[in-house]
């Protein structure tokens, strides 16, 4: 695990600060797409070696959702956003 | 039915009513304290921190993106409320949150061995300037830590947590023989 996060708000913080959702590139489906489309979205994950983008939240800290994009294997840090201004850039 | 509110302080039965013998590391516990939290509306986070600095004998504490924590020792928590939506009507939201934190003051020469016991957060001089506030955990404890002075750091938290954090704060300055009592200030 990544020790050391570089929040955008507070700076370097320890990873004990925060708490982890999980996959953050996925997309909400459409509210009548397809109960298949719905299963996959709630429960059906990857578990990737490697590069992996994951919201994670800074409860200790400003409190704002992040995006953190980090190396599963290497615990590399590779960027932190916050997670308003990455969704603008996706336009949702 | 009538109720009579009493206001109690959470460590009044935890510290000595009068003040005893100072150690050079010392934790400084105001009674009372006005605290009022500020969140800037959508889009005047800029605004609000040029009002906010421009607000006099109030210190500003860094919470969050467009939130801080404004605290002032000499002010009411009414007064203060009060002049600071005056200052600030249609920029921000306020909440009085006197009665919701407490306050603790740690001064000395080993108070950065002391907070180290508790905070990951780097709080070397030249990196966290006087002035500087930022919420960080403390143990297992979310706190808001302002460096107030050269070797003076004011700590902000839930009132409910006031007595697990004074716990903790005694003994991470056991080594250094940590006195505690009120403020004399008041």
């Amino acid at each position: 695990m990544a020790s050391l996060i570089h929040c955008p708000h507070c700076g370097v913080r320890p990873k004990e600060e925060f708490s982890i959702r999980g996959d953050a590139s996925l997309i909400r489906p459409d509210p009548e797409a397809s109960d298949e489309a719905w299963n996959d979205y709630v429960h059906i994950r990857s578990n990737p070696r490697g590069r992996y983008r994951e919201h994670w939240q800074h409860v200790a800290g400003c409190r704002r959702w992040l995006v953190v994009e980090r190396d599963t294997f290497t615990h590399e840090v590779f960027a932190v956003t916050d997670a308003a201004s990455s969704a603008r850039e996706a336009g949702r | 039915m009538s109720r009579t509110y009493i206001s109690r302080h959470p460590l009044d039965d935890l510290l000595p009513l009068e003040p005893g013998i100072r150690a050079v590391d010392h934790l400084d516990v105001p009674r009372s304290s006005a605290i009022v939290s500020v969140m800037a509306m959508d889009g005047e986070e800029a605004s609000v921190t040029a009002g906010l600095a421009a607000s006099g004998d109030v210190s500003i504490r860094f919470t969050g993106p467009g939130e801080w924590l404004a605290v002032s020792q000499s002010e009411t928590p009414e007064s203060l409320h009060r002049n600071l939506s005056l200052l600030l009507a249609e920029t921000a939201y306020f909440v009085d949150q006197s009665d919701g934190r407490v306050v603790f003051r740690l001064s000395g020469p080993n108070v950065r061995r002391i907070l180290a016991k508790g905070i990951a957060t780097d709080l070397h001089p030249a990196i966290f300037e006087v002035g500087t506030s930022s919420n960080v955990l403390c143990g297992h404890i979310s706190i808001n830590l302002a460096r107030t002075g050269e070797n003076e750091f004011e700590l902000i938290v839930m009132r409910s947590f006031a007595i697990a954090l004074f716990d903790d704060l005694k003994v991470m300055g056991r080594e250094f023989d940590l006195s505690a009592g009120f403020s004399v200030r008041g």
